[in-house]
């Protein structure tokens, strides 16, 4: 008899962060399903790719039965995301609409019904990719520093039934990262600090993950960041107004 | 009321709970326009009187948006001192787990129809140097009991941050967090507080403290007992 394998679960596993975690879950022995409206990179270990535009609810409601069919899971990385960067009231409505879809409603659809199924494992690991600006005011973003806070709450919140069950949850706060999101979002030189090489983020936040660590915050320098924006906010929220919202 | 200059007020959810005590404490001093999913002939005659009213629902909230601009209009205001955006729904998560539903709904009444309201009625707080209110919940740090609520009001919280920032020469953003209040809410959400609901704030001693809260225009406050046996109902500024 074999043993069943390990499997894993990435939500916008095409790119970034997401492609990060899949090559890191491949090397650790996982077979992975990769959600995301686009199909991943052509690779020497294959995925099994569920195609779904995560801004359609239609799309998400249709693909949810292979999506639990193909667990359980051991880990689930629940990554995909968008930003809408500019002056909040210039940005289109279906813009802000889909940033709340995609980054928060359709991660917790996805948690609630695979938990509820049955379709991670005990002992299985989940992980929500919020945002380093959860710690902080976000202007420039303010629909995407919505849905951030809006998924790392539900995350907290669901955190003692989810343990009930047998699955430690991880919020992920990852800083400015060096993809193509960021570089398609963020306004030149914008950064205070210098963004991080994903396949480095994805390493530290599946290690902490793994540990079963409630947060994880890739990065000495965005700790940092993570504690002033607690302790100081007014400011730290003044310095990413600088930084970001004057620049656009 | 000598030297008070008369409001104009919106405030959505206004029909019911804490944005109808909102509006009685209002209503003598001010000009509100109240928004409701309720039809007018439902809420006929609980409204205070001289206050307008317009039935918004906010489970669409790209249309409820675009009701609450063109209601306005219609009501015929061109400018906006403050928008009290107040209209909530919750949902006991059922087994610990709240339904597809539930997390859709809740995002969209709570989160994304003040998002896109906020948006559309910028221009008309800008043009009176208006404030933004935004009703938040202490739940925003999150609660085991209504995950998908407590989310969704974590995300007003964020976007509050945020666009004080960006309106900060124009428009004063703020959001409040009540604590427990004695509407019917829970009852709605299908949660059942028990002897717990006998500690919570009566809607009227919230409604003061909020109304003192939006005068001050500062963010974010909580409104709990801890404000409440501070004097929160019955000092501070007036609107
Ligand atoms: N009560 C508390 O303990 C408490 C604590 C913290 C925060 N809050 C927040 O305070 C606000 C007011 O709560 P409340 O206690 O006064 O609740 P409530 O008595 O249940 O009143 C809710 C209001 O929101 C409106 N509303 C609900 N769903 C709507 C929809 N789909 N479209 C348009 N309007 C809708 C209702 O209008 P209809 O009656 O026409 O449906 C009603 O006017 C909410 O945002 C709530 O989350 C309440």
């Amino acid at each position: 008899m074999t043993r069943s394998p390990k499997r894993a679960l990435v939500t916008g596993g095409s790119a970034g962060l997401g492609a990060a975690a899949v090559s890191l879950l491949q090397a650790g022995g996982y077979e992975v399903v990769v959600l995301d409206k686009d199909s991943p990179a052509a690779s020497e270990n294959p995925v099994k790719h569920i195609s779904c535009d995560l801004a359609s609810r239609p799309e998400l409601d249709a693909a949810l039965p292979e999506l639990i069919a193909s667990g359980p899971y051991g880990l689930i990385f629940l990554n995909a995301g968008i930003n809408a960067t500019g002056h909040f009231e210039s940005i289109e409505a279906q813009a802000h609409i889909d940033v709340i879809r995609i980054n928060a409603e359709a991660p917790m659809v996805i948690f609630a019904r695979l938990l509820e199924a049955g379709a991670m494992r005990r002992g299985a690991a989940a992980v929500f990719v919020s945002s380093l600006s959860h710690f902080t005011g976000y202007p420039g973003a303010a629909s995407y520093a919505a849905s951030k806070d809006a998924l790392a709450i539900y995350a907290k919140s669901m955190r003692r039934h989810a343990k009930s069950r047998g699955v430690s949850l991880t919020v992920a706060f990852p800083g400015p990262l060096r993809t193509g999101h960021a570089e398609r979002h963020a306004p030149k030189g914008a950064d205070a600090s210098k963004p991080m090489d994903p396949a480095e983020a994805a390493r530290l936040i599946l290690a902490d993950a793994l540990a079963g660590r409630k947060s994880s915050i890739p990065g000495s320098a965005n700790r940092t960041f993570a504690v002033l924006g607690r302790i100081a906010p007014k400011p730290v929220t003044a310095l990413m107004r600088r930084l970001i919202y004057s620049r656009l | 009321m000598i030297g008070a200059k008369s409001r104009r007020i919106l405030i959505t959810g206004g029909n019911t709970g804490l944005g109808l005590a909102l509006a009685a404490k209002l209503a003598r001093r001010h000009k509100l326009l109240l928004t409701g999913r309720k039809s007018e002939g439902e809420v006929a005659g609980t409204l205070p009187p001289g206050a307008g009213y317009l039935v918004a629902d906010q489970s669409d909230p790209e249309a409820s948006a675009a009701t609450v601009l063109r209601g306005i209009r219609d009501f015929g205001w061109d400018t906006l001192d403050n928008a009290v955006l107040n209209a909530g729904t919750g949902f006991a998560a059922v087994n610990g787990i709240d339904s597809t539903q539930a997390i859709r709904a809740s995002l969209d009444v709570n989160l994304l129809s003040a998002l896109l309201q906020a948006r559309a009625l910028y221009p008309l707080l800008k043009k009176s140097g208006g404030t933004l209110t935004l009703i938040g919940s202490v739940a925003h740090k999150g609660s085991a009991a209504v995950p998908a609520y407590a989310a969704s009001k974590a995300g007003l919280h964020g976007l509050a941050r945020a666009l004080r920032s960006e309106w900060k020469a124009d428009v004063s953003v703020q959001v409040l967090h009540p604590g427990p209040a004695k509407t019917d809410m829970h009852e709605k959400a299908g949660y059942d507080p028990g002897f717990m609901r006998s500690l919570f704030l009566a809607p009227d001693d919230v409604a003061a403290m909020m109304a003192s809260a939006i005068a001050a225009r500062r963010s974010p406050v909580t409104l709990s007992w801890v404000k409440y046996l501070n004097g929160g109902a019955y000092t501070g500024r007036r609107l």
